[in-house]
């Protein structure tokens, strides 16, 4: 479980975090997802007790960080996978760390093999790839077999088997009841791992609330037509809070009418249709919605026509 | 690489129960961290080394010079016994037999201190110091088994190689005449201070380089401040007027050298004021360090 309330960091006058409040509950994956520089690393730094907040405060199982008696079977995190001396091996980097609370050995070998880091445990850490690097971070949050794993970025750098590693790992800690907390710039990998999202933009919350919600509430759902006859039929269907972009010559995208309403316009107007496919808004689709007013540093790119959804999924 | 995909899908249980952080942990966490590198180990030999081959190199120069000095005087048809000798040079002006064991102390300083400036300012460089915080939110406990550790360490290497210097220098001086053994006054004492000076070194090197968090700006104000400050000092004295005289003995390397010397002498610090202000300097490093790291961001 993690509370934060009104957690504020500023950093010589630029506001990275803004009072953001919430709660992050045992038994489910929740996601973290923001553009760059949105404050999801801040946050998680000040959940870890390495930044101090500005203002505010955030509690991991009850307790801020510090002050719990073994931090590390409280929370695991992985915040930055190059938090090891480069010249040290793996192996003593997390024999290093298990030593401050007396983690048995037989501990730090079963971490290793867990991640699959037996090859390289013995190893200089400074010579690690960023997958493997990746997969020593998460061996160090998992050394303590914490309450609440907090892993920023987990899947960076790791080859699809990792990938897929990460998300069997962080599904079967989340069914045992442990508090997962994870973030990521794949929204993909977000909806198909997490049960809950937080979305954050320019170091504020703009959506809290369960992945299908976001998924549902964000856009209008679309629907792809194909038909000989686009022109006719793009202006029977036009009208009060509907929208028909033409991509192709053939081809229609209608936004505000589900799919039985225009096989009925086409039937009654005797339009053939040769395609009719309801298309399910994205996760994707629905991070950019809510994100696209809050994003730090544009990429500049044209977009197509704007659509205005309005940011349903809030609190 | 083919080895990595060899992961487990789903964790064995876990054996990680403990009692949570304790002090001795901590103190073997760092322990551990600096004997697993291997330039640690190796600079450590290489500093005991150091340390006794500059001090047996100062032995063979005083010898050198004592053996001229007896040599000149048979010459030209008078005595002069060691014990003439050894009454010829007024106290503190280096060539005491009794500080013998510290002959090569300088090298020690130089590099157990950059030791301990790289033992916190290589964790800022790599990053490690994130993984440091996480173990010991509380910070405090991890630099005061810094501290420990690197000042046992610099205590014991500087012992070693003070009672090995000796070892070299006692034969040498004995078959000149003099009489040195391991009673003579302030053998013992400057063995053992010689540990307390280099170790207070190494706690300022360890809170420059939590302060500074950079191992080359650390190690450079550590020079500065132990041997740069010093020659600064010695033209210090050459100011016309009485004061300047009296200020140099208060910087750290003068103030911490006379704690290792024995005996009153007019218009100079005793050596135990020397050791209290040496002190007064350690604590004036080590305890804004301490106050800094437990307040800074990582």
């Amino acid at each position: 479980m993690i509370e934060a309330k009104g957690l504020t960091k500023v950093y010589g006058g630029k506001t990275a975090v803004a009072g953001v409040s919430f709660t992050v509950k045992p038994g489910l994956v929740t996601g973290f997802l923001g553009p760059n520089g949105a404050g999801k690393s801040t946050t998680m730094r000040m959940i870890m007790g390495l930044d101090r907040p500005t203002s505010g405060s955030v509690t991991v199982n009850g307790l801020p960080y510090a002050q719990h008696k073994a931090p590390l079977h409280e929370v695991g995190a992985l915040l930055d996978a190059k938090a090891v001396h480069t010249s040290r091996s793996a192996y003593n980097h997390l024999l290093a760390m298990a030593a401050t609370h007396g983690i048995p050995k037989a501990r730090v070998r079963e971490v290793i093999e867990m991640t699959g880091l037996e090859a390289v445990a013995r190893k200089k850490a400074g010579g690690f790839s960023l997958g493997m690097g990746q997969r020593l971070g998460i061996a160090a949050a998992l050394l303590g077999d914490p309450q609440t794993l907090i892993l920023d970025e987990p899947v960076n750098g790791l080859d699809p088997e990792g990938v897929l590693w990460v998300r069997n790992l962080v599904r079967y800690l989340a069914n045992q009841g442990k508090t997962i907390f994870l973030s990521s710039h794949l929204m993909s990998e977000m909806a198909q791992t997490a049960d809950h999202l937080i979305v954050i933009g320019r170091g504020r919350i703009i959506a809290d609330a369960p992945v299908k919600e976001i998924i549902a509430g964000t856009r209008q759902a679309k629907t792809l037509v194909r038909t000989g006859a686009a022109l006719e039929l793009s202006a029977l269907l036009a009208g009060d809070g509907v929208t028909v972009d033409q991509s192709e010559p053939e081809t229609l995208e209608v936004t505000g009418m589900d799919s039985r309403q225009i096989a009925r316009i086409a039937l009654d107007n005797r339009v053939l249709l040769y395609e009719l496919t309801p298309q399910l808004s994205s996760l994707e689709d629905a991070y950019f919605d809510l994100t696209k007013d809050e994003v730090e540093y544009h990429s500049h790119l044209t977009s197509g026509p704007a659509v205005s959804a309005p940011a349903a999924a809030g609190k | 690489m083919s080895t990595m995909t060899e992961t487990r899908t789903v964790p064995t249980r876990s054996s990680a129960g403990s009692r949570g952080v304790t002090f001795t942990g901590v103190l073997r966490s760092e322990w551990i961290k600096l004997w697993s590198l291997l330039s640690t180990r190796i600079l450590l030999l290489l500093t005991l080394l150091a340390i006794v081959g500059v001090g047996a190199l100062a032995v063979l120069i005083r010898y050198t010079y004592l053996d001229e000095m007896i040599r000149r005087a048979r010459d030209q048809g008078q005595t002069m016994t060691p014990d003439m000798l050894e009454k010829s040079f007024p106290p503190g002006s280096g060539f005491d037999l009794y500080n013998l064991p510290n002959a090569g102390l300088q090298i020690g300083i130089l590099i157990l201190g950059s030791l301990a400036v790289l033992f916190m300012s290589s964790e800022y460089a790599t990053g490690m110091i994130r993984s440091t915080m996480n173990a010991v939110p509380r910070r405090t406990p991890a630099f005061v088994a810094k501290a420990i550790i690197l000042a046992v360490i610099s205590y014991v290497i500087t012992t070693i190689a003070g009672v090995v210097t000796f070892l070299i220098a006692m034969p040498v001086f004995q078959g000149m005449g003099f009489d040195l053994d391991w009673s003579t006054d302030g053998v013992l004492y400057s063995i053992f201070t010689g540990g307390l000076y280099v170790a207070g070194v190494a706690l300022i090197g360890l809170s420059m380089g939590t302060l500074l968090r950079n191992s080359a700006g650390g190690i450079t104000v550590l020079v500065a401040l132990f041997f740069v400050l010093s020659i600064a000092a010695s033209f210090m004295t050459l100011i016309p007027g009485e004061f300047w005289k009296y200020v140099p003995q208060y910087i750290p390397s003068e103030a911490g050298g006379r704690f290792l010397s024995i005996g009153h002498t007019d218009g100079i610090i005793d050596p135990w004021h020397g050791g209290l202000i040496f002190l007064g300097y350690v604590l004036l490093f080590l305890i804004p360090a301490m106050i800094v790291l437990k307040k800074r961001d990582v």
